[in-house]
């Protein structure tokens, strides 16, 4: 198999923006990430093209690859859009993996869109609603925040994790987020602030949950001989590995892990010749606070049941043995549902590069993207290494 | 404006939905809701025979909804201050997505026994749908 680089990555703002359409947004991230090549770079290269998006109030139900990548004048590229939820372009990135692995790509492009901010109340929660099981779970009146509250007051009552280690989460990841001037909500907040949000689905406040966003990211990668053409400081992707699960969390064997993030973390990890103890940071899918203290014990993190206690003594933040979501995470950075994955991947590349400004963290050299979709219906790792490799 | 789910689809089921059938496993006796597609145990396909569960076992996962909820349930919110969603795992050992009734959902969570009873989930496309919430025992 050929290896596979990310040459460029970048994103737009993530936030609330009525003067921008899907299509600008787009726009922004993909010249973003064509500035972020080193080397002279045409967009002719690009062979494949995969753009993640749910599509959020239908505005352009069909086509809306075709219609993103043909703005930012990919016209005749391959472009296929993929839809798995709020994994869409984590999805869309392993594609293009596949895509030069395969030799069917030399250089590809994953990124992914979203607008969720220009919609009334009812219209969002119709959409964000769909993003679970329709037919039996939604139709027990379970919100989508709802599945995951339920998954927070199993956690809570089999492992007695606590509602101040939810806080913390939101604490960390605000802390970063407010050093990232892409992020949506800049602002800090105390351990007293976070536990005392009002409550959404209980056991789950307002602090808990990640905000709706708009805005896009892109990020090209190629194989080995075109990225020397491109760049001097190439990031690895040393593993992808990608499962799905019950879409409903009835239907699950565990109510207190994601059995889909623990077999794609073990394919990420056997191709990247690693294990969870290697992994030095990483960015992770906290749509919810109780969804990053999952992913610490199915990534590997810490022990299954020991998600709060590692929070609360410090491990994850930046100052920690191993950094998550030094962007401020879906909590803080926002989550336009279809940019998210490879969003993910802007600030890992970022950070590998030391061009992560106020939030650089020094000497990191293997972090972890960690996108999931739905409640858990679909989950893709991937591993990085700074270099050649 | 609710989450489409026709006429047809809900009818399709509605042994499940308000009786709870469920599907027993032949190969490995799991008990799976509803049944349809793979055994939660095994994975086995085409393998279910139907079983009418007692209606009665206890809250798994629990939450409390007071902001948020879907268009359907909007005017339930508004009515009841609040809704407890739950999973319910039946005697017979399926796990069941479903409504708390007849009680403050604040004060009912994980270990607590209920049963099942048919009541009014929501109106689509200008039917009302039926089908089981549980209350407490």
């Amino acid at each position: 198999m050929r290896d596979v680089y990310v040459v460029g990555a970048a994103q737009s703002d993530f936030g609330a923006f009525p003067d921008e359409s899907y299509r600008s947004l787009f726009k922004t991230a993909f010249d973003g990430a064509v500035d972020a090549v080193d080397g002279e770079f045409e967009r002719d290269r690009i062979d494949e093209a995969y753009v993640g998006t749910l599509g959020v109030g239908g505005r352009q139900l069909g086509l809306s690859g075709p219609a993103v990548t043909e703005h930012v004048g990919l016209d005749g590229t391959s472009c296929t859009r993929v839809e798995n939820a709020c994994a869409a372009s984590g999805v869309a990135l392993r594609q293009a993996v596949l895509a030069v692995r395969a030799g069917v790509a030399d250089v590809a492009l994953a990124g992914g869109v979203e607008v969720m901010t220009d919609m009334s109340g009812e219209q969002t929660r119709y959409w964000l609603g769909v993003s679970g099981e329709t037919e039996w779970e939604r139709m027990a009146g379970t919100t989508f925040s709802g599945v995951y509250a339920q998954m927070a007051s199993a956690h809570m009552a089999e492992f007695g994790t606590t509602r101040e280690q939810l806080s913390h989460v939101a604490v960390k990841n605000h802390g970063n987020g407010a050093k990232n001037p892409h992020a949506h909500l800049r602002f800090e907040c105390s351990l007293e602030d976070a536990v005392a949000g009002p409550s959404v689905a209980d056991p789950l406040n307002l602090y808990d949950c990640c905000p709706t966003s708009d805005g896009a990211s892109a990020v090209i990668v190629a194989s080995r001989e075109a990225a020397e053409d491109l760049t001097d400081r190439p990031v690895r992707i040393t593993g992808t590995g990608q499962a799905s699960g019950r879409v409903g969390l009835f239907q699950r064997p565990t109510l207190t892990g994601i059995p889909a993030t623990e077999q794609a973390a073990r394919q990420a990890y056997d191709e990247a010749d690693c294990g969870p103890e290697d992994i030095e940071f990483a960015e992770v899918h906290d749509c919810f606070s109780i969804a990053e203290l999952l992913a610490y014990e199915d990534l590997g993190f810490c022990e299954k049941g020991e998600a709060g206690a590692y929070v609360e003594r410090r491990a994850t933040f930046p100052d920690g043995e191993r950094p998550v979501n030094l962007s401020g995470g879906l909590k803080s950075k926002g989550h336009p549902i279809g940019a998210t994955g490879t969003g993910q991947v802007v600030e890992v590349f970022k950070q590998l590069r030391g061009e992560a400004g106020d939030r650089q963290v020094d000497g990191l050299s293997r972090g972890l993207t960690h996108n999931v979709g739905g409640s858990g219906g679909s989950v893709v790792v991937h591993v990085y290494e700074g270099g050649w490799a | 404006m609710g989450a489409y789910l026709s006429v047809p689809t809900w009818w399709q089921r509605l042994d499940s939905r308000y009786r709870l059938v469920l599907g027993r496993c032949t190969e490995c006796g799991a008990h799976t809701f509803p049944a349809d597609g793979p055994c939660v145990e095994c994975a086995a396909v085409d393998a279910f025979e139907e079983v009418e569960p007692e209606g009665t076992g206890e809250i798994v996962a629990h939450t409390v909804i007071e902001n948020g909820a879907p268009p359907e349930f909007a005017g339930l919110l508004d009515a009841e201050g609040a809704i407890g969603a739950v999973l319910v795992e039946l005697d017979e050992g399926a796990r069941v997505p479903a409504m708390l009734t007849d009680c403050d959902p604040h004060e009912h969570g994980r270990g607590d026994r209920v049963e099942a009873v048919v009541r009014r989930i929501y109106e689509g496309e200008g039917v009302v749908r039926y089908g089981a919430k549980f209350r407490p025992l």
